[in-house]
């Protein structure tokens, strides 16, 4: 995509040099429809295409995939995965198994806040009143950043959590590793 | 109403457009003489009295424009001190909460007090130049617009100063926005800062729809009319329909911040998503709004600097309306993250790439002009290429950021940043820095001082694109926007460091712009005459502008040649209606769409009404900025009694002689006219007034249908017991539609109306009755669910409209009883029918809505 | 005036549709439209919202097919109310699209 925006950036300052040479007769309807509607309405076809293709294959599906909670709080995040016995709340911190997708649901307590991972993918607001749900995958094991990304007041540039990609089979450990120091690591 | 050219708004007959226009030229006269005569008619009163009561638009068209670049320094020293806190991770310069204040007030400032105050100023100094006309339609509107706009950005500006500026975005999200979240004044001061300045929005398209419509001179027909008047009039349709959902939706904010009545708090029955759909049904128009006033200036401008014509007029057209509707429909793209579904989400991201093709096509039909032509590099093509650059670059990540699970990504993030500053910057601010080097000679009569300007085009582009270029990037990286701090990822500091150093860049390149601007206006050379040598109209007077604008109203001949070559003549009073013989301000109204002449205007002169309206409005503000909710009204009703005044302005003996225009041309005077500019003025404002109910219904169905927390709980005062209340204030709005007729039947026998339009005031009066018997125990407690909110907010809407009829129709009453009411004169009379149709259409949805509400349980 | 509105009809037909379907998709997706099944095995969702794109089509088509085909030379005046009734056709078919591609709800 940025590539394709570079070219056509490209063409157009090519366009407008050549226009600096001595008057040229080029029929109108060749600016207005061939290359105005010519060249935009093909580009932009594909890039909807494209972009509906993408956009329906990272939807949740009712598969039987894992669910935890992901509850937004002026200005922290608590975590609810399901344990083998009960609920287990984590805070600020994300436990996820590598390589299988997730399904995120997200609420909030106060204001709007946004649920974001960079790398893993697209943001999904938490907003009172509603439930929303983001289904995300992590491939390989390791820690990754994960912050609010929608403007919830004070605490907007510290709103932000840490996201811990274990292997499937030690997720549950992991898990309550975490549950447990979740208390101490107030902040 | 009987000939052809007299029918105004609703309708020219056809061929009226195709049949030629000729009108004889008025002998020579001396230019001097006129001169004398007219600025003895338009001039503003002297000295500092003199600026209180000015209501020309030259006047006022400048000090918009000024007020606004004042504005926009400010806006922009804010700007610096966010990227001074940006320039490093811990950015220890200022507290969060300050920071939160500053880029609020920076974007909300360069939103609502530099761009849109900015187009209007162009606008309404340019469009009766342009047009060939002497003044806007409704003068004394302007300087309403004028005065709102400076008090209420004067409200924002004080609240900064004492730190109690909004905080919570320029798009004010609530719940962060509500009682709960932003405790103290800080939103308020944005919901009615921002609705006080909206009012000069709505001013504004109220009198350029109006004036591009009906004033253009004659024989200039909407197909021919220059590009500029064409985006112009998309401009203002968009404000029309675009400004009342905002307004809407700051009004339910603060009266659910101020008095409890919950639209957005979803604990009763209220949904956070309301806001942000109504906000951005404004929003997203709004920066169309902004961008075709700009495109607007290249369209004239690229074709005269490259001594050719523009390519593509027509394909221009349909592009500037297509835009004017697929704008609307694009809104939701800035709620791509909020949980919708995703075929909605889809057809939002559909027609935002829609949207992309009619802009793509002016692209190309600018780029074709001037391969056409011979561009010439003179100062205002250097801010061109500037726009093309930056605009596309812009417009690219735009298209990008229409697809969806990329705009999931970098939503909310720098990348946003950068993304909206290249289109405002580059279509917006390039654009409107061409048109200041193009019209600087203009207003000042000067030239300009060679080479400062180009230095400054080069400092603001190298500093622009060096500021938001790695903005693309900065934000891919992970940067969200909005934050102050990023002490976890030093790796932004470079990043971050060089955009602020750029920013600074940037800031000395404005600095040299204003500069320039300064020395032109103070030491230039003399300029007598247009230096650019363009075709259009505005160019065909001395230099700087005149206050009547034209000694004699240019008439077909002097429509297709070169402004230099019309200058003379008009100035000799051999166009229309010469000089100010009768010693009052006058133009020509012309039909609609082939600006056949129709009647002769006659304007109020200078005035200090519109200061005291907006004074009054202010006092409001104020009052309920101070919580002291019982005092407002007060103002209130000083408001209304101003109105009054204001209308009795109007009043004046009617001319019953026609008025000589040519040689064997005469027209009758407005007052022998029903449909006068101030009738065609009524049909705007209810056009938005329309649009306005249409957002308020939608509201209604969005929580019915949508928010959780619905039904409410049981019905108890409003119920069946309420029923009779409910259907008096339905339908005596329209029994007064039935007696405006009456009384314009008897207006038209000579028979005086006393019993019609007493009837009229009377039905009015009865409604209001019945609304203030429902209020007072047969409505349901409106802060306990949003679902009696909504119906209070109905009732309320009702209300209004049966005081405004009730109003016009005591007016009538009164106008009949001095006699001012003729078989030939209406006086208000068509005024107020309008008002009452729409009271009386708008009462009995209201109604069912309100009790349908009740149904839902 | 006739005339303006006349070039603007085809563009209003799609903010008409558009709007149409919009509301009709969020008001089925919040009544559960989707799990009614009519005949044939159409949801109540899908047959609303395809009714409502192919009645704004055909509202669209009905416009153009009635404008009087002119040149591009005939002037501007004969030529928009027939470009604003292409315009609206084409918005209509390319914005209301996911219709036919896009999860509903
Ligand atoms: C003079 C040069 C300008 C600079 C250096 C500048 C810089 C910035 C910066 C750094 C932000 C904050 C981004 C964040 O919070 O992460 C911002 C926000 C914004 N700017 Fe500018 N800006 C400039 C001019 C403009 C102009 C001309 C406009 C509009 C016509 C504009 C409209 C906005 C808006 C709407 C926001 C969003 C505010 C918000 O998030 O609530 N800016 N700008
Ligand atoms: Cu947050
Ligand atoms: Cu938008």
């Amino acid at each position: 995509m940025l590539g394709g925006a570079a070219v056509l950036t490209l063409l157009v300052l090519v366009l407008l040099a050549m226009a600096f040479g001595p008057p040229r007769k080029v029929a109108a309807r060749r600016w207005t429809h061939g290359l105005g509607l010519g060249l935009s309405l093909p580009v932009l076809g594909v890039m909807l295409a494209a972009g509906l293709w993408v956009g329906e294959r990272v939807l949740p599906r009712d598969d039987g995939a894992l669910k935890i909670e992901v509850h937004a709080v002026q200005w922290y995040w608590e975590f609810t995965a399901p344990g083998s016995d009960g609920p287990v709340m984590t805070r600020d911190r994300l436990i996820l198994p590598a390589g299988e997708p997730v399904d995120l649901v997200i609420t909030s307590e106060d204001v709007i806040h946004s649920f974001w991972v960079p790398q893993l993918g697209g943001k999904m607001d938490a907003i009172p009143g509603r439930t929303n749900r983001l289904r995300l995958q992590a491939d390989a094991p390791g820690v990754l950043v994960g912050q609010c990304a929608e403007f919830c007041g004070l605490g907007h540039a510290v709103m932000r959590f840490e996201v811990e990609v274990v292997d499937p089979d030690d997720w549950e450990d992991a898990l309550r590793a975490t549950a447990d120091n979740g208390e101490a690591e107030d902040d | 109403m009987t000939d052809s050219t007299a029918q105004g708004l609703t309708g020219t007959r056809e061929d009226a457009q195709d049949e030629p226009l000729t009108i004889a030229a008025n002998p020579p006269q001396r230019a001097l003489g006129l001169h004398r005569e007219l600025t003895k008619a338009w001039a503003n009163d002297s000295g500092w009295w003199g600026q209180v009561t000015a209501v020309n638009h030259t006047t006022l068209g400048l000090r918009f424009m000024g007020t606004a670049l004042v504005f926009f320094l400010i806006g922009g020293v804010l700007s610096m001190l966010i990227r001074a806190q940006l320039a490093t991770h811990d950015g220890a310069f200022l507290d969060t909460e300050l920071y939160n204040q500053i880029f609020t007030m920076h974007g909300s400032i360069m939103m609502f007090l530099f761009a849109i105050p900015m187009l209007e100023g162009l606008s309404i100094y340019l469009l009766p130049k342009l047009l060939g006309t002497r003044d806007m339609a409704f003068p004394r509107l302007t300087a309403l617009g004028y005065w709102c706009y400076l008090f209420g950005g004067l409200i924002m500006l004080t609240a900064l100063l004492f730190g109690v500026a909004p905080r919570d975005g320029w798009f004010m999200y609530t719940p962060l926005s509500s009682a709960a979240h932003s405790p103290g004044i800080n939103a308020d001061v944005w919901l009615l800062g921002v609705t006080f300045v909206e009012i000069s929005a709505l001013a504004a398209a109220v009198e350029i729809t109006v004036t591009i419509l009906r004033q253009r001179a004659p024989g200039m027909k909407l197909t021919e009319m220059p590009l500029f008047a064409w985006y112009i009039l998309g401009t203002s349709v968009m404000m029309l329909v675009g400004f009342p959902p905002l307004i809407l939706a700051s009004v339910l904010l603060e009266i659910e911040r101020a008095f409890g009545w919950p639209f957005f708090d979803v604990a009763r029955g209220g949904d956070p998503l309301l806001w942000q759909h109504l906000f951005w049904l404004f929003g997203h128009p709004e920066v169309y709004i902004i961008f075709l006033p700009a495109a607007g200036v290249l369209s004239t401008l690229i074709p005269v600097l490259c001594r050719t014509q523009i390519v593509g007029y027509g394909a221009i057209v349909a592009s500037i309306l297509a835009l004017v509707f697929l704008s609307f429909g694009l809104w939701v793209h800035h709620m791509f993250t909020v949980g919708i579904p995703h075929m909605a989400l889809a057809f939002f991201s559909a027609a935002s790439l829609a949207v992309a093709v009619p802009t793509v096509v002016q692209v190309f039909a600018w780029i074709g002009t001037m391969w056409q032509g011979r561009p010439e590099l003179k100062l205002p093509m250097y801010y061109i290429l500037g726009f093309f650059l930056t605009f596309v670059m812009g417009g690219l990540t735009g298209v990008m950021l229409a697809v969806v699970p990329f705009n999931w990504q970098a939503h909310d993030t720098a990348f946003v940043t950068a993304h909206l500053h290249y289109v405002l910057i580059g279509g917006f601010v390039f654009p409107m820095l061409a048109a200041a080097a193009w019209w600087m000679p203009q207003i000042t009569g000067r030239e300009r001082v060679r080479g400062l300007g180009e230095a400054a085009f080069w400092v603001i582009l190298i500093g622009f694109h060096g500021t938001f270029f790695i903005m693309h990037l900065t934000g891919l990286l992970g940067m969200p926007r909005r934050i102050d701090v990023y002490t976890e990822n030093p790796e932004w500091v470079w990043l971050n460091l060089t955009s602020s150093i750029f920013g600074f860049v940037m800031t000395i390149g404005f600095g040299l712009f204003v500069l320039d601007m300064a020395l032109q206006a103070f030491m230039g050379q003399k300029q007598r005459r247009d230096p650019w040598r363009a075709p259009t109209l505005d160019w065909a007077m001395p230099l700087p502008a005149p206050a009547y604008t034209f000694a004699s109203i240019p008439a077909p001949r002097h429509l297709d040649k070169e402004a230099r070559d019309v200058t003379l003549p008009l100035a000799r009073g051999e166009g229309l209606l010469p000089g100010a013989p009768r010693r009052r301000r006058e133009f020509l109204v012309t039909s609609l769409a082939g600006a056949r002449p129709d009647h002769v205007a006659i304007l109020p002169g200078n005035t200090a009404l519109p200061l005291a309206v907006s004074a009054t409005i202010g006092a409001f503000v104020l009052l309920m900025l101070a919580g002291l909710y019982p005092l407002t009204l007060l103002p209130l009703a000083g408001v209304a009694a101003l109105v009054w005044l204001w209308g009795r302005g109007m009043v004046r003996p009617v001319d019953e002689a026609p008025i000589p225009v040519a040689p064997g041309w005469q027209l009758p005077e407005q007052g022998l006219r029903r449909r006068t500019l101030g009738w065609s003025g009524s049909v705007c404002l209810l056009v938005a007034n329309g649009t306005l109910f249409a957002s308020l219904v939608f509201g209604v169905g969005f929580l019915a249908v949508v928010a959780p927390g619905w039904p409410g709980p049981e019905v108890q005062a409003a119920g069946r017991a309420a029923l009779p209340g409910v259907v008096l204030a339905a339908l005596m709005p329209l029994s007064g539609a039935l007696a405006v007729r009456w009384a314009e039947a008897g207006q038209r026998r000579g028979s005086a109306g006393l019993v019609a339009a007493g009837l009229g005031l009377l039905a009015n009066a009865v409604a209001l009755g019945a609304l203030a018997w429902l209020a007072a125990g047969h409505m349901d407690d409106p802060t306990q669910h949003a679902r009696d909110a909504l119906r209070g907010v109905l009732a309320g809407y009702v209300a209004l409209h049966a005081f405004i009829a009730a109003g016009l129709g005591g007016f009538a009453l009164d106008q009949t009883r001095r006699g001012e009411i003729t078989p030939a004169h209406g006086g208000v009379l068509p005024t107020w029918r309008l008002w009452q149709d729409y009271a009386a259409v708008t009462a009995p949805i209201a109604a069912v809505l309100a009790v349908g509400l009740g149904m839902s349980t | 005036m006739m005339w303006l509105a006349r070039a603007l009809l085809g563009l209003g037909i799609w903010a008409t549709g558009f709007s149409l379907v919009y509301a009709l998709h969020g008001t089925g997706c919040a009544r559960g439209w989707p799990e009614v099944a009519l005949a044939g095995g159409v949801d109540q969702h899908a047959a609303a919202l395809w009714a409502g794109w192919l009645a704004t089509l055909a509202a669209g088509l009905i416009l153009l097919l009635r404008m009087p085909r002119v040149s591009a030379e005939a002037g501007l005046r004969h030529w928009l109310p027939r470009a604003g009734a292409l315009m609206g056709v084409g918005a209509t078919l390319f914005t209301l699209l996911p219709v036919a591609l896009a999860t509903s709800c």
